[in-house]
């Protein structure tokens, strides 16, 4: 039997298009210092590290031994990982894994990338096959573009319902002091008028490219309900993977796969049976408005084909019936080896009643999500009540 | 079976951000100075400098200037015309040691060489190769 | 000594003019063993500009790119069809924000077509180029051409683009 896990601290940095004050270990320190203080700690009360990072978007490898002094791994039992836009959850479902099997009692997970140093539409390219992708390949853009004409055409979902989603982050934005974007006045009008990048996605519709770091930390039952007034039990976790080639899935967007099979196994362990209903709130890793949609549907938050509609209806924003992405989302906030293990974080304020201005109301069962790699999925489900 | 191999290359621009610490030291040999940062915990001496102790976990304010001149622990020899000798090379006063270039010696002196001071460049940027090599102190 | 900036302190975030950035090139050639499945799909391209899949003998997918094993069955893949040179548009875009080609370190002329392309014949569907770059002449659902290169390597380049054909 694995034992209960709760998150007790989380701490990010502030989040931005380049932190050029501080260099990558001096960057990790800050979010480790504050998820410490967050939990009372000191790092001689954290058993095992784990960082993720998506390599090579910074120009190196290995920054888990030129940046370990940064975020604490001296002499400690560690890990590094590198799962793509998964990795930060995949990260904290190590963590919580770690945690559950009791070999160790409380581990931290830390999140980091400092995308100002690199070019990440050209190093996301890498990570397709050499011979069958990467000569083609059109960036994270636009390969993410073919992806959402597909859904277009499947859901008849419109660039104006994709807008509202870019405007809803951005102004979610607003309420957490940590985001990147924060556009307290931007508009519908603002999002389809802006640089057309490659069809239908605009700059407005796209993630920025962010600096910034994140630490989670995990502990087994007696250490969370002695160090954290009210911890963030995890309730489940699932993780589904794709095909090997991008082409195996065309409809990536119409019909993402891996977080269908993730999400049913995640709210079967969790006794949910209608998420819209069930969920308190969602922090899911939409790359792009249009992606935002098409996971309303995946994870069964309406009928296929209705995710516009669920926007125009205002269910998921903030003082909606689920709301989804209180913090902004990745639409305002993506440091990439960070931003699923922000998810995560963001998740466990809800649950903690410690996300602010972000709040959801008496927030009791939340759900984070990573989606990257090849159309990988994680899944996490936190709860007020123990699992 | 016969085989099939493609060669391709990549290539990526990068910028590397310095931060609190790097940046001092990189704008201090360009005045010809080292510094380096000193932890009032365990009074580890670290050059190049950083602004945080992982060990300790806290952080460093504590700046001093060390001497261009140490000892060296190590060296290695790669076999080129004129040899490239790389030795790891410890300042006065340092507890950990910088790897850099070392000159005015051959090969086969290497054995007795201890001590070395630092020779600038003449055009000096803010980087580590503004020391041009390391020389033997005879 | 120093005013050492703490690392909770929130003004550091606008002191940039304190900080190096240090420029480097990440260059590094490799080799990379296409292997048998690929070596034949690229000799039938390159040699008699046909396209190749593989068929599973179960779910009876026919796999482009071509690979030794069926993922969702997991039986050996051996019979060889061939696919194209026809195919739907599944999906499409037109690719107008520049970025650095990272096999040349050159930035990749735009705006170019780019789509998802399942071949007539194909179960899976691979990203090419389209020969139009007028977003209103494009849809899900349209019918193209491979277009081959005169004078072939043995690349999936050796496919110039895809044609957009007349309905």
């Amino acid at each position: 039997m694995p034992r209960r896990v709760a998150i007790i601290a989380t701490g990010q940095t502030k989040h931005a298009a380049r932190r050029l004050d501080v260099n990558i270990a001096e960057l990790i320190t800050e979010a480790v210092t504050r998820a410490l203080q967050d939990a009372d700690l000191t790092m001689r009360d954290i058993d095992a590290v784990l960082l993720g990072n998506m390599e090579p978007f910074e120009g190196f490898l290995f920054p888990e031994l030129w940046a370990v002094e940064g975020w604490g791994g001296y002499m400690k039992p560690s890990v590094k990982f590198n799962t793509g836009g998964t990795v930060g959850t995949t990260t904290a479902i190590a963590a919580y894994y770690y945690v559950a099997s009791g070999i160790y009692d409380t581990v931290m997970a830390i999140g980091f990338q400092k995308q100002s140093e690199g070019h990440t539409q050209t190093a996301i390219t890498t990570v397709g096959d050499p011979i069958w992708e990467r000569s083609v390949m059109a960036g994270a853009i636009g390969n993410f573009a073919v992806m959402a004409t597909t859904y277009m055409h499947e859901s008849g979902v419109t660039e104006e319902q994709a807008a509202k989603v870019a405007v809803k982050a951005r102004r979610n934005a607003c309420l957490n002091e940590y985001a990147h974007l924060q556009m307290p006045d931007i508009t519908v009008e603002d999002v389809l008028k802006s640089e057309m990048l490659a069809y239908p996605v605009k700059r407005l519709d796209m993630c920025p490219q962010s600096d910034g770091a994140v630490a989670v930390i995990f502990a087994e039952e007696s250490k969370a309900q002695r160090l954290a007034p009210r911890p963030a039990w995890i309730k489940a976790v699932a993780t589904a993977h794709e095909q090997q080639y991008m082409g195996d899935s065309p409809k990536r967007l119409a019909e993402m796969r891996s977080l269908i099979a993730a999400s049913r196994r995640a709210y079967q362990a969790a006794g949910i049976t209608n998420p819209r209903r069930e969920l308190d709130v969602a922090e899911i890793y939409e790359v792009a408005s249009f992606a935002e949609l098409a996971m309303y549907e995946n994870l069964g938050f309406c009928e296929r084909g209705e995710g516009g509609k669920l926007i125009d209806a205002g269910v998921t924003e903030l003082t909606g019936e689920l709301p989804v992405n209180p913090s902004g989302g990745v639409l305002s906030t993506n440091p990439i080896g960070a931003t699923a293990l922000i998810r995560v974080a963001e998740a466990a304020l809800q649950i903690m009643g410690k996300a602010g201005r972000r709040q959801v109301e008496g927030a009791r069962t939340a759900l984070a999500t990573g989606y990257g790699g090849n159309a990988w999925t994680d899944i996490l489900i936190l709860s007020r009540e123990k699992p | 079976m016969s085989e099939w191999i493609v060669r391709q290359k990549i290539r990526i621009p990068f910028q590397y951000t310095t931060g609190r610490a790097l940046t001092r030291f990189l704008t201090g040999l360009a005045e010809c100075r080292i510094w380096a940062t000193r932890c009032a915990e365990c009074a580890r001496v670290y050059v190049p400098p950083r602004s945080f102790c992982g060990r300790c976990w806290r952080e460093i304010t504590e700046w001093r200037e060390l001497p261009a001149e140490g000892e060296v622990m190590s060296y290695t020899v790669r076999p080129a015309d004129p040899p490239l000798i790389l030795g790891l090379i410890r300042l006065d006063g340092a507890d950990t040691a910088l790897v850099h270039r070392l000159g005015e010696v051959e090969p086969e002196e290497l054995e007795r060489v201890v001590r070395v001071r630092a020779v600038w460049r003449e055009d000096r940027t803010g980087s580590i190769l503004d020391i041009a090599y390391f020389a033997p102190v005879r | 000594m120093d005013r050492h900036p703490h690392p909770e302190s929130r003004e550091a975030v606008s002191r940039e003019e304190t900080t190096l950035r240090v420029p480097f090139l990440l260059d590094v050639e490799y080799r990379y063993a296409v292997g048998q499945y690929g070596r034949r799909f690229f000799t039938e391209l390159r040699d008699h500009a046909r396209l190749m899949g593989v068929r599973c003998p179960e779910c009876e997918r026919v796999y482009v790119p071509p690979r030794p094993v069926c993922g969702i069955c997991y039986h050996e893949l051996h019979e060889w069809v061939e696919v194209g040179p026809e195919g739907t548009i599944v999906g499409w875009t037109v690719v107008r924000i520049p970025f650095i080609d990272p096999m040349t370190g050159e930035q990749r002329p735009v705006p170019y077509g780019f789509a998802i392309i399942r071949l007539d014949g194909a179960a899976t569907s691979l990203y090419h180029f389209l020969d139009e770059t007028d977003e209103r002449k494009i849809r899900v659902g349209q019918r193209v051409r491979a277009v081959f290169r005169e004078k072939r390597e043995g690349s999936l380049r050796d496919i110039l683009h895809f044609r957009l054909l007349e309905e």
